[in-house]
């Protein structure tokens, strides 16, 4: 689903972010990307949605050379893909029910059918009644379950979450990753960036352990 | 739609090509609308912005419409004048002013005999009549009086009008006020060339201060920008509703000076004669005209795109 084949990455300037970076991870998988805080696992994973163009290097999603497309193209290929930050990213002054339907709406859905579709992601979530709250009046367990709601909306090919349980209790943590282990079930590759040790040690997966902007371990399937 | 029950399976997606495309333009509209009432705080103030800027530059033009007006009355006192050694017969006179008339920039020629001419000399001096007694009824010249047409009343136009009427035979003394003209034509350039300098000058200030305030805005939605990108929205299904915010926001603006403007004109009209010294209502003083006010809704419109163009520009890079 996602290989990445010597790819390098920098900033500008000649510090390299990520160095001769080749990895493969399967259809359906669930990963962990891991490293201490700067090590490069946001870079990475930005690279997949094409946030950031690589220096050097082949990217393949689903078989297609993303490196080379176009700016025209690059929606469409974010389209297959669901993203969730540490930070949330929700729009402050819309509802639930317009954050988590954006990702339909960019797809041309009505109206209807995007209330319909988001009721039934956030019944699973357990959020059905906040659907016409704002994200301020939300918990931060809340927030995050919304943010993965959104990215869960339209059942992406790939879902990448960035430290997604970094602020978060230990009991909210474990219903995010249970949202994610769900989705991983019903087919979406899973690929999570966290530094969280505890986190790895309660839900093992797959490892890549990116260390100052190598693979260390982990890059190709076991 | 069955798409709210694919629960196990990839959902249905729409066709792509026509996510974007002209048929969602009732969606956009909608969309900018919300967008509006969701940042209502920001958008009542870019439209603040935009009607002040408007305001003043509609102002300035309100005042320049009425100068020229002003102008373009004292114009009509441009007159040129022929003078007949002794009175021409009629059918002499009759021939002379029709070549007078053919001639391009004449509004009108009107003769006026001695008699008439003493006349109206008489007139002016009135309550002095006395000194005109015992003089000969024929001591004033007969002349024809000419009117120009508008565009032939400055300086160079004058001049060159002139010397075409010295050419008709019959024609010898021609006197026109060169200097009044002169003095005339310098004020009307000098006040064209300070109105288009002040013009220009508040046109960059009106589009740079709306600019950088929809720029603001914009950069105060930064978030709602990248979110629409990462859920995989391209670039003119981003922009759109912004655009057509801007546009909105800049006929408000555009409205709003127009509304205030006339009710500045209205209340100067009805209320400056008591610290003038003269009635505005009474000197015709006028308001802009329609297509001046349509322009200046165009000019709020694409002041509005443009702000909003110009700044998606740095913040949507797809």
């Amino acid at each position: 689903m996602i290989r990445l084949n010597n790819v390098y990455m920098s900033y500008g300037g000649n510090v390299a972010a990520l160095h001769d970076v080749s990895l493969h991870i399967a259809k359906g998988d669930f990963v962990y990307v891991t490293g201490a805080s700067g090590a490069g696992k946001t870079t990475l994973m930005r690279l997949f949605y094409l946030a950031h163009a690589p220096s050097r290097g082949q990217i393949l999603i689903d078989g297609q050379n993303i490196t080379r497309f176009k700016p025209a193209q690059i929606p469409y290929l974010r389209r297959d893909f669901g993203v969730v930050f540490q930070d949330f990213k929700l729009l402050p002054n819309r509802t639930v029910l317009e954050n988590v339907g954006i990702t339909l709406e960019v797809l041309g859905w009505n109206k209807k059918d995007i209330a319909r579709r988001v009721n039934h992601v956030l019944k699973q979530m357990g959020l059905e009644h906040k659907v016409n709250s704002t994200p301020q009046r939300l918990s931060g367990g809340e927030q995050q379950r919304i943010a993965l709601a959104r990215a869960l909306v339209n059942e992406p090919k790939i879902l990448l979450a960035d430290e997604p349980t970094g602020n978060l209790d230990e009991a909210t943590a474990n219903q995010v990753m249970s949202v994610l282990k769900e989705a991983n079930i019903r087919g979406t590759t899973v690929v999570v960036a966290t530094h969280d040790r505890h986190l790895l040690d309660k839900h093992p997966r797959r490892v890549i352990m990116v260390d100052k902007g190598r693979i260390s371990e982990g890059g190709d399937e076991a | 739609m069955k798409r709210n029950k694919a629960t196990n399976r990839a959902l249905k997606r729409p066709k792509l090509s026509g996510d974007a495309g002209g048929g969602r333009f009732g969606y956009f509209v909608t969309r900018a609308v919300m967008n509006i009432r969701q940042n209502m705080l920001v958008n009542t103030l870019t439209v603040g912005t935009i009607t002040l800027g408007l305001l003043i530059l509609s102002l300035f033009l309100l005042v320049y419409v009425n100068v020229e007006g002003l102008a373009e009355n004292w114009s009509e006192k441009v007159q040129v004048t022929v003078y007949f050694e002794s009175e021409p017969d009629p059918v002499t006179l009759r021939n002379l002013t029709s070549q007078v008339e053919a001639l391009s920039g004449t509004a009108n020629a009107k003769f006026v005999s001695k008699v008439e001419a003493l006349n109206r000399f008489r007139e002016r001096l009135k309550g002095q009549e006395a000194l005109l007694d015992g003089l000969a009824p024929d001591i004033l010249p007969a002349s024809l009086e000419i009117r120009l047409k508008k565009g032939h009343r400055e300086s160079a136009a004058v001049d060159a009008y002139v010397s075409r009427l010295k050419k008709i035979p019959g024609v010898a003394e021609v006197q026109y006020g060169e200097e009044w003209v002169r003095r005339f034509s310098t004020f009307m350039s000098f006040m064209r060339v300070t109105g288009l300098v002040l013009g220009a000058f508040l046109v960059l200030a009106v589009v740079l201060i709306v600019s950088n305030t929809i720029k603001l805005t914009i950069y105060a939605r930064q978030d709602e920008l990248e979110i629409m990108a990462l859920v995989g929205g391209t670039k003119w299904f981003i922009k759109i509703p912004f655009l057509i915010e801007g546009i909105i926001q800049g006929s408000a603006g555009a409205l709003l000076a127009e509304l205030v403007l006339f009710g500045v004109y209205f209340a100067f009209l009805h209320n400056a004669g008591n610290f003038l010294s003269f009635n505005p209502a009474d000197a015709g003083l006028s308001f802009l005209p329609l297509e001046w006010l349509a322009g200046l809704l165009a000019g709020g419109m694409l002041l509005g795109l443009l702000g909003s163009l110009t700044s998606l520009k740095r913040f949507v890079r797809i």
